[in-house]
């Protein structure tokens, strides 16, 4: 199914301000987490934890979950399809994986929150190096699937070879069984 | 996911290096995640593999049964 250009152009918009955004506030998580293990104002260790888990569930996730379906309605309504191209596929095993990934993680993001709400926790307790390691390997991981989108590099795979030996041949055929 | 800017179909038949550069790396962090959850012991996915962090951490009242 080819989606029509202004509709193509629309998903489009939609996927990279998705993945962008995702990006950008995986950087923004980044930064809150180094804040908590740095920082030596306790409020301010604590803010951090406690803010993490909400604005996982109203930022990430929604970016998170919208990057994966606009990239598969993108994919899918264009030639370069989903499983065709070693750059498309990289991408969508990047997005479902940090996806899977980011939805395990809400159960910890909660942990810390609990744990940073609790005034008999004390601030070696309530810090955790835990979501600056997953925002570093997030921000990388996300930062390959911009780059592999922005060059999409050269390579089918074999079913990409398949299709397009079958679409170069169709037509031959039929030219082949006029009379 | 992109706008085609140039022809998808005009690719040569063979797998890139890029392709099995990136399968091998791929490939091998998969296994650490792997043998690092497994060294973890079992439910090692949990908020309680994040304990060993900076200081001892025990889980507060309210994630608890008797702090509901």
């Amino acid at each position: 199914m080819r989606l029509p250009p202004r509709l193509r152009r629309f998903v489009l918009t939609a996927h990279v301000t998705a993945s962008v955004g995702w990006l950008g506030a995986v950087a923004c998580f980044l930064a809150l987490a180094i804040i908590g293990v740095t920082s030596q104002d306790a409020p301010t260790v604590r803010g951090a934890y406690l803010v993490m888990e909400p604005a996982a569930w109203y930022v990430l996730v929604p970016l998170a979950v919208a990057s994966l379906l606009t990239g598969l309605v993108q994919s899918l309504g264009t030639t370069w399809g989903l499983f065709r191209h070693y750059w498309v596929l990289f991408k969508l095993l990047i997005n479902v994986i940090a996806t899977i990934v980011l939805l395990s993680y809400m159960e910890t993001f909660r942990f810390l929150a609990a744990m940073a709400a609790d005034p008999n926790a004390d601030l070696s307790q309530v810090r955790n190096p835990s979501p600056m390691l997953h925002a570093a390997l997030a921000l990388l991981l996300l930062l390959v699937a911009t780059v592999l989108a922005v060059y999409k590099p050269r390579g089918m795979t074999g079913y990409g070879r398949r299709k397009q030996q079958r679409r170069t041949e169709l037509p031959r055929q039929r030219m082949a069984s006029r009379p | 996911m992109a706008d085609p800017p140039r022809s998808p179909d005009t690719q040569p038949h063979t797998t890139p290096r890029w392709v099995k550069v990136f399968g091998i790396i791929a490939a091998v962090v998969i296994l650490l995640l792997v043998i690092m959850l497994m060294t973890r012991g079992p439910g090692g996915h949990g908020p309680s593999r994040h304990t060993g962090g900076l200081g001892r951490h025990t889980l507060p009242a309210s994630l608890t049964d008797d702090g509901v």
